[in-house]
């Protein structure tokens, strides 16, 4: 007990992994707020540079690069309504239109702390329950992430403004360019229009980019001229009411975060999505309509894609199977480290898993820090004049999308996208429902053909195991549900009845 | 809200038309994979999902019938002409156009030579004049992305 | 911060003036290597340990860049339309000896030069611990009675559970359900959940849950029982037959541009060799659950030809109508 305790405050009392960590964080913050530049990119980078390192540092390094990274995200999404990474789109949903009424210092201060909350839980969570959560998590059949998926579809509702059409027509758009690319499973070509270099997809941060950044700066064109917003920079920190407030919604969007966060099928972005739902789901009356800056649809996402952190380390601390992209290039870091990440990791090596959860925790208090020192610059970002920010914004975007998989193709690929976004935003189609099929449609189309290949390709066996495995039948129940009472989609039904 | 006639904005008929075509050939394309699909197989994804466009673009279209253009807005030439001052003035089409330039130039003229002429010369235009201050912040923005991105992240640019 | 600029942009001119007589002393700046598939992955690790160690030898910096995509054809093409000056490595695995069987791409490894063959990983047959199957012979005997309900776990066309499928139905009958994950990790991950029944795997993805007992091997694919994994019975104890495939495993290699100079060429070979024999990533191999070769030159070429005839001919045999191409049209011998 006295070892467990001793090895979780290990990073806590060295001085040299104090600092790693807080250097990680703090990078991490910068990396994960350009777009294209991600955890997962520096996360690898990090192993040939920390090669001959001791596994320590190298870890404590890792892990503040990875807990700095999923937060920075979201400086972006705010500030120029481009997300740094996927987990941050929901949140340019709210926390654009509220720099964009002078609130960006306020919605990066409470961002920060609601992040650092849903860090915290996360960790604590995988302190806690992290044998319980890996079994769990295993329990989770092909069909059952599909369930998932579709669940994810419904939220398109909620992602599609005023016009339902224009929202479906949307994420199958952004599903259709997810499926780009080889068949995962004849490695027959899909939709790439017979070219070599689509051959392995459209990687969805080109979309991402372009449909957010270059699209916005192509709108943001029409008013070149007008007079940026001055920021309101005096109330950073959130006042402890306002903490307290959203404490009990942020308490359950860092479980929705924890949880989808342990499926190794799933990570953050996603888990940013179904808490964006959660929350307007639940919360009847929101600081402003959802969309319009409501401090909840920032509150929401921030804790999820936090919490998800944890979670992600849970199949690998437990298992040794990756939670998502950025475990397993630490995982790749143990192995040439000369350790064997496995189940029995935890039993072998347990000083791992108490180092990287106190680790962990001392991540999010350096995030506290840094996230909220900084701030009053960042905001003036807001206030550069349109004429410098408008070029330098398409050159990052050039530079991130490079940066992907250093291909000049996925750039064109992204002004093409870019310009894309820009008329679908003039006519009324919202980017969000894009970028959940983006996210959504090789998910669903993966999972479905497991799912069909595990009962046989029989469509009736397929839908038997929807109702008589106890966790499909939760899942596909939850669907139900949700179908019916989705609010959008009852009086949309009810006003298409009552016109005729 | 269904007595009211909702607003058209210039232009977005036409838009919605080619988002039809658009669905019609990324069903053509789908249905190129495997002919019609079985229930698991490489194209029943893409055939749906197409399918679902094709749909979805239909009633976007239908629902042209409860909507209205400007009154203001005489006649399909006048709407073309609206449409084409809004999104069609010039300092949009100078940008999109140096953005295409720009991105051409990247591979032969590496990445950092034709970024810095691009902010430079985008700079100047959007500032009408100002030279070297336009200059000197295009010569600081360069100099960060390449501490960053080279120096620090080693990612190789062209 | 200026230094390094300053150097960058001294080499930068002195490279441009030196373009004439390209020979100068290799190498002159830094070498950018590609990895054919993604962070995380087993090529990334191999590439990721070997680097530093060539870095030192050839005393320049080897700048890693993953181009995931296609089952590697991304990475693959684009090391082969740079210039042939020796600063384009690329790392890959064994899949471009498939392509032009499979129609992904009309280009191999015959059309790069091949700097070292790194390593070949071994390959076992897995099942969950609560398998009712004890050896691949069970397995076999319960797929005759049952065809077609078995589930087991694969990577798409051309991936390794694939071919060793196409192995086994070359030389006997395996009718299973074919499940497709994007990758060793995930097929795991539903194995260990019960959702599938067994699954070929490299012995590097999967060596740690045989030894916790969370799984076990029923096959190793070997003529002989492996030091890494004792208990397991080598696969030609259920299929004596499959012998002649053997040895087989994924591997991994150095490659560069084919018409690159001949003394570069040999300075990438001798480095690399002198890298790949490096006891530090000898053990990190070993730790692997993989195996070195370091070849290069005749050897490795010779490595390569067999390694694709045995394939392709395997997968030909087992299931013609899924390729694109026969090995006989590719002028691939028969092993």
């Amino acid at each position: 007990m006295s070892d467990t305790f001793s090895f979780l405050l290990m990073a806590w009392l060295d001085p040299q992994l104090l600092l790693l960590t807080a250097l990680g964080t703090l990078a991490g913050i910068y990396v994960g707020a350009i777009p294209g530049l991600s955890v997962t990119m520096a996360a690898s980078i990090l192993i040939s540079f920390t090669f001959s390192w001791d596994i320590n540092n190298a870890l404590a390094l890792m892990v503040g690069i990875y807990v700095g990274g999923v937060y920075g995200g979201s400086r972006t999404a705010i500030l120029l309504n481009i997300p740094g990474a996927p987990s941050a789109v929901v949140t340019a949903f709210d926390g654009y239109p509220l720099a964009q009424r002078g609130e960006a210092g306020q919605a990066i201060g409470l961002s920060t702390v609601m992040s650092v909350i849903g860090g915290l839980l996360g960790t604590l969570v995988l302190a806690g329950s992290a044998p319980f959560l890996a079994d769990m998590a295993l329990e989770f059949a092909p069909r059952d992430y599909f369930l998932i998926a579709v669940l994810g579809l419904l939220l398109v509702s909620t992602l599609s403004g005023k016009s339902l059409a224009r929202g479906i027509f949307s994420v199958a758009l952004g599903a259709s360019i997810g499926l780009v690319g080889m068949d995962m499973v004849t490695a027959q070509p899909r939709l790439t229009m017979g070219s070599m270099e689509l051959l392995g997809g459209i990687h969805y941060v080109v979309v991402m980019i372009g449909l957010f950044g270059v699209a916005e700066a192509f709108y943001q064109l029409h008013n070149l001229t007008k007079v940026p917003i001055k920021q309101k920079v005096d109330k950073i920190i959130p006042p402890l009411s306002m903490v307290l407030k959203y404490l009990p919604l942020s308490i359950r969007t860092s479980i929705i975060g924890v949880i989808v966060g342990a499926l190794p099928g799933t990570g953050g972005d996603i888990a940013s999505l179904f808490a964006y739902d959660h929350a307007k789901r639940t919360v009847k009356n929101p600081s402003s309509p959802f969309g319009e800056g409501a401090y909840e649809g920032l509150v929401a996402p921030e804790t999820a894609n936090n919490a998800a952190v944890g979670g992600a380390y849970v199949p690998m601390l437990t298992l040794g199977m990756p939670g998502d992209a950025v475990t397993a290039v630490i995982l790749g870091a143990l192995v040439i480290h000369g350790l064997n990440p496995g189940p029995m990791l935890m039993i072998e090596t347990p000083h791992i898993f108490w180092f990287t959860v106190g680790n962990l925790a001392l991540a999010n208090i350096f995030l506290l820090i840094f996230g909220l020192t900084g701030i009053k610059v960042f905001s003036k970002v807001v206030e550069v004049p349109k004429a410098l920010l408008i070029p330098l914004i398409l050159v990052l975007c050039v530079v991130g999308t490079y940066s992907i998989n250093s291909n000049m193709t996925e750039v064109y690929w992204m002004l093409g996208f870019g310009i894309l976004g820009y008329w679908l935003k003039v006519f009324g189609f919202q980017m969000g429902p894009v970028i959940l099929g983006v996210i959504l449609g090789p998910l669903l189309d993966e999972t479905y053909r497991q799912a069909m290949s595990s009962v046989g390709d029989s469509g009736g066996q397929f839908l038997l195991a929807l109702v008589t495995n106890p966790l499909s039948l939760v899942l596909t129940t939850v669907i139900a549900l949700v179908l019916l009472g989705q609010t959008p989609a009852k009086t949309w039904l009810t006003s298409q009845f009552q016109r005729n | 809200m269904s007595q009211k006639f909702e607003r058209v904005q210039p232009g977005e008929k036409v838009f919605d038309w080619l988002l039809l075509l658009f669905s019609i050939g990324v069903l053509l394309e789908a249905y190129r994979i495997d002919g019609i699909p079985s229930v698991n197989s490489p194209g029943s994804f893409p055939v749906g999902l197409a399918l679902v466009m094709l749909a979805s673009s239909v009633v976007i279209l239908v629902s042209h019938r409860r909507k209205r253009r400007d009154p203001r807005i005489r006649n399909a030439l006048h709407e073309a002409q609206v449409f084409l001052h809004e999104h069609f003035q010039p300092h949009i089409v100078v940008f999109t156009f140096l953005a295409v330039a720009y991105l051409a130039a990247i591979v032969w003229a590496s990445f950092y030579v034709s970024t810095y002429l691009f902010l430079a010369v985008t700079f100047i235009y959007f500032r009408h004049g100002r030279v070297v201050s336009s200059l000197i912040i295009s010569a600081v923005a360069i100099a960060v992305i390449y501490a960053l991105f080279t120096l620090v992240f080693r990612v190789y640019l062209p | 911060m200026f230094k390094p600029l300053l150097t960058s942009l001294a080499v930068a001119v002195g490279s441009l003036a030196m373009a004439g007589n390209a020979l100068a002393e290799y190498p002159e700046r830094n070498i950018q290597a590609t990895i054919q598939w993604g962070a995380g992955g087993a090529t990334d690790n191999v590439a990721r340990s070997l680097t530093p160690h060539v870095e030192e030898i050839l005393d320049t910096t080897v700048v890693l860049t993953n181009r995931p995509g296609g089952t590697g054809v991304i990475g693959m093409n684009h090391v082969m339309r740079q210039r042939a000056d020796g600063y384009n490595l690329l790392y890959g695995a064994e899949n471009p000896q498939l392509y032009q069987l499979m129609g992904l791409a009309d280009f191999s490894y015959d059309d790069m030069h091949t700097v070292n063959i790194i390593g070949q990983g071994l390959v076992v047959i897995a099942a969950p611990a609560d398998s009712p199957f004890d050896s691949l012979a069970d397995l076999l005997e319960h797929a005759k009675a049952n065809p077609g309900e078995l589930r087991m776990g694969g990577t798409g066309a051309g991936g390794l559970p694939s071919t060793v499928l196409a192995m086994v139905n070359a030389v006997d009958e395996l009718d299973v359900r074919n499940v497709t994950f994007g990758g060793d990790g995930p097929g795991i991950t539903a194995m260990l959940g019960g959702h599938i029944d067994f699954m070929p795997l490299s012995l590097a993805a999967v060596g740690e849950q045989i030894r916790s007992g969370k799984m076990k091997g029923l096959a190793v694919l070997t003529k002989e029982e492996i030091e890494a994994l004792p208990g397991v019975p080598p696969i030609t104890q259920a299929l004596p037959d499959i012998e002649s495939f053997l040895p087989w495993g994924p591997f991994w290699g150095v490659f560069v541009h084919q018409d690159t100079p001949d003394d570069i060429k040999a300075t990438l070979e001798e480095a690399y060799e002198q890298a790949v024999a490096n006891q530090e990533f000898g053990d990190f191999m070993q730790n692997f659950g993989a195996e070195v070769l370091n070849l290069n030159g005749e050897a490795a070429e010779q490595y390569l030809d067999n390694w694709q005839s045995v394939t392709a001919w395997a997968m030909y045999e087992a299931d013609a109508e899924t390729l694109e191409a026969t090995p006989e049209e590719l002028g691939i011998p028969r092993p």
